[in-house]
């Protein structure tokens, strides 16, 4: 699994850095995710270290984290390094959403005044082809209906996650949203159960997601 | 193959509902309100039809592109002619909760009829920045409206007044591969859907077997035709409905009339003639095989053609 993520416009970086009249950042860049999306890792680490200067920022250092989403690996690193955390006006994060966050809740009572930014967007969680090919296949609905989907999801891979598809916007097995070059998840369903002899989980009518958990603020909690 | 298929349901909330239950052949109109909150362009083209219809639906932002709620302008329209309307309601902008609301705020203003459309997704239309919803789905709507109006409940909660519409749906005989809409057609049948409308269809071998393939869930068809008012129509409805390709020789024809007829009225009488040349055979193959039980004509902007309408589908 990888949460695929993309670059800023580097602009919008810079005036977010502006806007908190940042001088001295520190960089920390995610080693796996955004590595493999060319988004962060060392080459990123090092790109955003040189276009800093550049614009005639101080860089306290530059570090490659492994899980900079894992609290406790965030802790270590951060604590390692902690001499340069204090002599920084801001963290420039590399990675997706959730490292900006894992800083924040790990510096939370060591450092809280440090405002902590991202370089990148989010897009979602991501299923690779190859490196600068990757598909959204799974939205974490929380109710993973693949056991009767012939393993292939319709909440993404139907445009408009319909739980009873096609639509009518499917035309020669193609989707009416993106000028008809995208599968019809549906129809990618019905082939795959066709293919499993189990056109009977094809015909059934599916109840709607049920949102009362999934549409709020979320967590697995169990020890 | 004779297959009954009137409606079992002794209940009838509209004209619609009734014609459906006693097995009449239907057949009903199309009226589609614009980017406008003045709708008396649309009310007066639905006095014009109304004679020849019994129901005439209106649309709910088709395409994608914002216009008048469709709610709003079943109730004007219907308030304004007493013409019966089928409210058409996409799970596009809706969340179920609202959509829930709304049909209960639809039997509130005399509305009694509701196709349930998935809707074009926002992505096509004009605000496409719009977060598309589709917390329901066509089939999960149909369901919804038949525990309101049957049970009288929204989830097993008890409505105090419960609504009284009937439910229809739509279906695509273009669809391609057929399979999986033929099937889909069953989870609506399942769900309760009283009435099928099917999007136009030029090809009449593909239409029976379409029909034929859906003929066993045992829900009405109104076969949707698209009687073409000019050339232009033709050409738009070609390319920018989903799913819907107006034939290349028919396309032809209708250019030559426009190229060729410099005469208004001549022009205007040989659009009809052709429409009548083309859904003539078409409707009366479908209906000598009992694969329809009516007709859905969506001729917008084309009230001239539903007076002829009755000789064409031999009614």
């Amino acid at each position: 699994m990888v949460v695929i993520t993309t670059k800023k416009p580097e602009e919008e970086v810079f005036e977010a850095l502006n806007n908190f009249k940042v001088k001295n950042v520190l960089v920390v860049s995610c080693g796996v995710c955004a590595a493999l999306c060319q988004t962060g890792g060392s080459e990123g680490a090092e790109e955003w270290s040189a276009k800093l200067k550049e614009r005639g920022f101080n860089v306290t250092n530059a570090i490659v984290s492994d899980d900079v989403c894992d609290n406790r690996v965030m802790k270590k690193d951060l604590r390692v390094i902690d001499e340069d955390v204090k002599k920084s006006d801001a963290i420039l994060t590399l990675a997706c959403g959730l490292g900006v966050q894992s800083i924040i809740t790990v510096l939370s009572k060591t450092h809280p005044k440090i405002p902590v930014f991202t370089a990148n967007n989010t897009e979602f969680i991501g299923e690779t082809e190859r490196i600068g090919r990757f598909y959204m296949r799974c939205q974490g609905c929380g109710q993973c209906l693949l056991n009767e989907t012939g393993g292939i999801c319709p909440i993404t891979t139907c445009a408009k996650a319909l739980m009873n598809g096609p639509c009518g916007g499917m035309v020669d097995g193609k989707c009416e949203v993106g000028n008809y070059e995208k599968d019809c998840g549906w129809v990618l369903i019905y082939n795959r159960l066709k293919e499993l002899g189990r056109l009977d989980l094809f015909a059934k009518l599916r109840d709607p997601l049920d949102w009362s958990d999934i549409g709020h603020q979320r967590e697995v909690v169990w020890r | 193959m004779e297959v009954d298929v009137k409606m079992t349901e002794v209940k009838s909330y509209s004209k619609l509902g009734e014609a459906l239950a006693k097995g009449d052949f239907i057949l009903t109109g199309e009226l589609e309100p614009e980017k406008t909150c003045d709708l008396s362009h649309t009310i007066e083209e639905a006095k014009q039809i109304a004679p020849y219809v019994i129901a005439a639906n209106v649309t709910d932002s088709p395409l994608g592109i914002v216009t008048i709620n469709s709610m709003a302008a079943t109730h004007l329209i219907q308030k304004a002619t007493g013409l019966e309307c089928v409210w058409q309601m996409t799970v596009r902008d809706v969340n179920k909760l609202g959509i829930a609301g709304m049909i209960m705020g639809a039997q509130a203003l005399g509305i009694h009829n509701i196709l349930s459309l998935t809707g074009d997704h926002t992505a096509l239309g004009d605000m496409a920045e719009s977060k598309p919803v589709f917390d329901l789905d066509s089939a999960t709507l149909i369901k919804l409206v038949r525990e309101m109006v049957d049970k009288g409940s929204i989830n097993g909660y008890e409505i105090e007044d419960p609504p009284k519409l009937h439910v229809g749906g739509a279906a695509n005989p273009n669809s391609e591969p057929m399979g999986p809409e033929i099937l889909k057609i069953g989870r609506k049948a399942e769900a309760g859907c009283e009435f099928i409308q099917t999007q136009v269809v030029y090809d009449i071998d593909r239409t029976i077997e379409f029909l034929t393939g859906i003929r066993k869930y045992k829900v009405p068809i109104l076969l949707g035709i698209f009687p073409m008012k000019s050339y232009g129509i033709a050409k738009g409805f070609d390319t920018f409905v989903p799913g819907v390709s107006v034939p290349k020789e028919i396309l032809a024809k209708w250019k030559s009339v426009k190229k060729d007829v410099t005469d208004k009225k001549q022009k205007k009488e040989l659009y009809d003639q052709y429409n009548y040349e083309l859904f003539k055979p078409f409707v009366s193959e479908l209906r000598k095989k009992n694969l329809i039980d009516g007709i859905h004509c969506m001729a917008v902007h084309y009230p001239r053609i539903f007076p002829k309408l009755k000789d064409i589908i031999g009614a």
